[in-house]
């Protein structure tokens, strides 16, 4: 199974997106803040015409947000329909996948195995293949738990 | 109307091709009964849309078919090969009369009876047949109807009526997969901000003729454009309310009811395919509140009520949802009467019931096979119960909720979603941010630090009256969690709100913006979470804001009361007091696009100024005209898009205020009726000009609110001789009296501009050397008694001083 891969750099680890949830990288602009929400949404921007909600993956993750720092850029990516604006460390590269995805025994950490698909390995290395609905459900969802379980 | 009958005639026709299937496949084995719903459907449609409109003849052959296939569908019948094809016949027969009433036709009269009676419905028994029979036997009774389904003169070969006239035009549509118009939809949403970029860059950069002229046509095009594309998919609920009228007074008075209907919110625009979603439940909703809910006219009397029942269905939008409220003043739901009806078909234990509240025995109302209707009526209990409606209504997303009081009445409120919707909002702003109001929710807008007010804190809910009324106050500071404003309480602007179910609360917000067409965009299920926001929009610049959601808010604060009744002014009094005798007034448009009217003795003169000459910067427009300054209402939010603007100048005598507006149409009579408006306290009354609506200002509020007394631009200038003593002791009379002492180094100005103090002996002198005089000129004399034949004033005579000092201000103000 070959499949073309964006890799970005998320608290400071590899990780792997499927190249095509991901629509495109922007620089982000102007964000609107989004008040009574929680933290990881960071606000909203637009998109030409859409709007785009901005998650902050290290605290969806549920680290902290101001250990890493983040790339002025962002990875556009559609879950159910909506848009997110993804700020992560950095973009690394897009590549091929070699190989299925593979579990690991012991898992990840808690907060990886949460949002975690599995691992995949890549042209360049292994990374950890990121599932996409439950990185943008947040660090209080039970869905992270059903996923991992699964 | 032809809208409506469009719609109806291409509503059936795709029914019919959908259903066609089903009917070959049941038409091939009669014994599947799976097949019959979608052709009971398609039956059912039928006669429920003829309610809307006045078809007879279709209406008495759906009906015949329907019942057929509903004891089908009850197993009260099995169905055979004559059955089928009589049901067959039926369908082939309103398919054709469509074809007929699409093209304006008239159509065969004879035939329905043969193929009503094929269904061999009299060997049931069953009233549904006994109303049958005679409404297909009735001929048509209304003109419309006559017109369109009339009689053909003698020849009875239905297939001669059929020929369509290629003459006539018929309205041409396509289908189109709805992602292309929303594509389509966002590109124009692209255009209109690419529009404003530009227009914002072409005002840094200056004027520029040879770009301004193509700048401005691209903005009337793309104007065009977006409005052509909106109505694609949106379309006014007015199209499904327009039938209500009708479909009410047809229904109350074949149950001898007498039911007034109010409709609000026409102007709500949803998507088509919503309005098609919405048009079964409500007529439902509406069939079942006429049928149940509304008592008698005698009834109503005994119990102190109005004669006349009155139901009420309001829209407004939110967001991406829309809430269609239907209110009656019957006599309720019986909670009794559903409890034990639930608990005789099973539906809930006893021992559940006794745990239930009222709120919750009442939704059992939307249970499957629940009906407290003790006999089927032509109107409603047929089994197409509250149930299919919920269910309609869940499979698009939307929710339904009932809400009664034992003989106060019922309240439905239905909730629809959007998938993409564009409304009018107002945007405001708190701590730096701003954020989307929808309008139709907005009643009135006020800075709360008029007196009209009275901020108050009660406990930790805060309070204003409005209009004599407290009503709840949220700060939208705190509403959000935001920190705490600088601004002093009670120095809020207040929006104040009236929901759906007609509660009124106020939300106290830092700033007011815009006014505009808001394109609503879904948020992320993580964000709508929240309930806070109904949806984002994106402003000018791009910038993408959030659209409050208010009826959340509004019931997170326990601002939603339960079922209530409208306290609605009695429209005969109002009517009354509006319709007075003919009276002459200005239409003009307003920069809203609105028709207005406002009473010709208010208008003074019509007044053309730059732009420039309207001042922005302070809390309120103004402008100066002939050397006043007067407050200026009505103009458009932001830059002015004209050079120059059009300002009615208004006088009630003592204060004069300026309306700008768009377009001066023309001094017309009114003489339609005025129907006093409700929802605008600036708009005295609706009224027709021309088959147009015109709302016509209110006059009293405007000057109440705005008016205020002209104050002179420039102070005139006063020129005094050159002593001590007109320094020391004139100076300052003739500075309280509003003049300005010229510096007697200038120059005096010959526009006669300005007042000349001169003592007598002055005067003399300067007209013995023939000295040129700018202006009036008072003239003082040293000594009290006055010397015969000059106009002189004693020199310490006070008030004639003022008095002529006054007079020359006057004079000098009307050059």
């Amino acid at each position: 199974m070959t499949d073309l891969m964006v890799m970005a750099q998320i608290a400071g680890r590899r990780c792997a997106l499927h190249a095509s949830d991901v629509q495109s990288v922007i620089e982000l602009g102007a964000i609107t803040p989004v008040p009574r929400t929680p933290d990881f949404i960071t606000g909203i921007t637009a998109l030409r015409s859409q709007a785009l909600t901005v998650i902050d993956c290290r605290r969806a993750l549920g680290f902290p947000a101001n250990d890493w720092n983040t790339d002025s850029r962002a990875a556009v990516v559609s879950v159910d329909g909506y848009s997110y604006a993804l700020v992560i460390d950095a973009i690394e590269d897009i590549t091929t996948s070699l190989g299925e995805i593979q579990q690991i025994t012991g898992g990840f950490g808690k907060e990886w195995s949460r949002v975690a698909t599995g691992m995949i390995e890549t042209a360049s290395g292994p990374a950890l293949l990121i599932n996409l609905a439950a990185l943008i459900a947040g660090p209080d969802d039970s869905f992270g738990e059903l996923s991992s379980a699964a | 109307m032809d809208d409506l009958l469009a719609d109806f005639v291409a509503e059936t026709r795709e029914m019919l091709e959908a259903s066609e299937g089903e009917i070959i496949a049941w038409e091939a084995d009669p014994t599947d009964t799976s097949r019959v719903d979608t052709i009971f459907r398609f039956v059912h449609t039928v006669k429920g849309n003829c309610g809307f409109f006045d078809f007879p003849r279709l209406a008495g052959l759906s009906h015949a078919a329907e019942d057929a296939l509903a004891d089908c569908r009850a197993g009260r019948r099995d169905p055979d090969a004559s059955l089928v094809s009589a049901v067959l016949a039926i369908i082939d027969r309103i398919s054709l009369m469509v074809d007929a009433i699409e093209t304006g036709q008239p159509f065969a009269e004879e035939g329905d009876e043969a193929l009503i009676a094929a269904l061999g419905n009299d060997t049931q028994t069953g009233m549904d047949t006994v109303d049958a029979a005679p409404t297909a036997a009735q001929p048509p009774a209304h003109a419309p109807a006559n017109s369109i389904l009339g009689s053909y003169d003698n020849s009875d070969e239905a297939e001669q009526a059929l020929k369509p006239d290629a003459a006539l035009p018929v309205q041409r549509s396509i289908r189109l997969p709805v992602d292309l118009l929303d594509r389509v939809m966002s590109g124009v949403s692209d255009m209109v901000l690419a529009r404003n970029d530009l227009g914002h860059r072409l005002r840094q950069a200056g004027t520029q003729p040879t770009i301004n002229g193509p700048f401005e046509r691209l903005t009337t095009i793309l104007s065009d454009v977006r409005d052509a594309i909106t109505r694609m998919r949106m379309q006014r609920i007015e199209t499904v309310f327009a039938a209500l009228p009708r479909l009410v007074r047809d229904l109350s008075a074949e149950l001898g009811k007498q039911v007034m209907i109010d409709l609000e919110g026409g102007d709500v625009e949803l998507d088509r395919e919503m309005v098609e979603m919405v048009r079964d439940p409500l007529t439902h909703i509406i069939r079942n509140a006429i049928d149940h809910g509304m008592e008698t006219p005698s009834d109503r009397l005994r119990k102190g009520k109005r004669e006349i029942g009155l139901l009420s269905i309001a829209a407004r939008q939110s967001g991406n949802t829309i809430s269609i409220v239907v209110n009656d003043d019957g006599r309720g739901l019986d909670e009794e009467k559903i409890a034990a009806k639930a608990v005789s078909t099973k539906l809930v234990t006893s021992a559940q019931l006794a745990n239930m509240s009222r709120e919750s025995i009442l939704q059992l109302i939307f249970e499957p096979g629940f009906s407290t209707a003790d006999e089927v009526s032509n109107v409603s209990g047929r089994g197409v119960g509250l149930d299919v409606v919920r269910d309609n209504l869940q499979k698009v997303g939307g929710s339904i909720k009932v809400s009664s009081q034992p003989d106060v009445g019922t309240l439905f409120t239905l909730q629809i979603p959007l998938t993409l919707s564009i409304i009018a909002g107002l945007t405001v702003e708190v701590k730096d941010q701003r954020f989307a109001i929808p309008q139709s929710y907005i009643e009135e807008i006020i800075h709360s630090s008029a007196k009209a007010l009275d901020f108050n804190r009660v406990g930790e809910t805060a309070l204003v009256t409005f209009r004599g009324q407290r009503v709840a106050c949220l700060m939208l500071s705190e509403v959000l969690g935001l920190d705490t404003d600088d601004i002093a309480e009670g120095e809020h602007t207040m929006v104040l709100l009236r929901l759906a179910s007609g509660d009124l609360f106020a939300i106290a917000v830092d700033n007011i913006h815009t006014h505009g067409d808001l394109v609503v965009k879904p948020l992320a299920p993580a964000v709508m979470r929240s309930g806070y926001y109904a949806g984002s929009t994106l402003l000018d610049d791009g910038q993408p804001i959030l659209l409050l959601d208010v009826t959340n808010i509004a019931s997170e604060y326990g601002l939603v009361s339960d079922a209530r009744t409208r306290v609605l002014q009695t429209p005969e009094n109002a009517a009354a007091e509006a319709d007075k005798d003919i009276q002459r007034a200005m239409l003009f448009t307003d920069f809203d696009n609105r028709r207005c009217a406002v009473r010709l003795e208010l208008v003074k003169r019509i007044e053309t100024a730059p732009a420039s000459a309207i001042d922005l910067s302070g809390a309120k427009p103004r402008a100066v005209i002939d050397h006043m300054i007067l407050p200026v209402i009505g103009l458009p939010n932001g830059q002015i898009p004209l050079e120059k603007i059009r300002l009615l100048r208004l006088s009630d005598g003592d204060c004069e205020l300026l309306y700008a507006v768009r377009e001066i149409d023309d001094a017309v009579e009114l003489t339609a009726a005025l129907r006093p408006a409700q929802d605008d306290p600036l708009i005295e009354a609706i009224t027709l000009v021309d088959e147009k609506t015109v709302s016509l200002i209110d006059g009293h509020e405007l000057f109440s609110r705005f008016g205020e007394p002209p104050e002179v631009t420039a102070k005139p200038l006063c020129r005094l001789p050159g002593s001590e003593w007109a320094r020391t002791i004139l100076g300052p009379l003739v500075t309280s009296a509003g003049y300005e002492i010229a510096d007697n180094a200038s120059v005096p100005r010959d526009d006669g501009s300005e007042v000349c103090i001169m003592l007598e002996e002055e005067y003399e002198a300067a007209e013995a050397l023939e000295m040129p005089l700018a202006g009036p000129v008072i003239r003082l004399r040293n000594l009290p008694q006055a010397t015969p034949g000059t106009e002189t004033i004693y020199r310490y005579d006070r008030d004639a001083l003022v008095n002529a000092l006054q007079t020359a201000r006057i004079q000098g103000g009307k050059r």
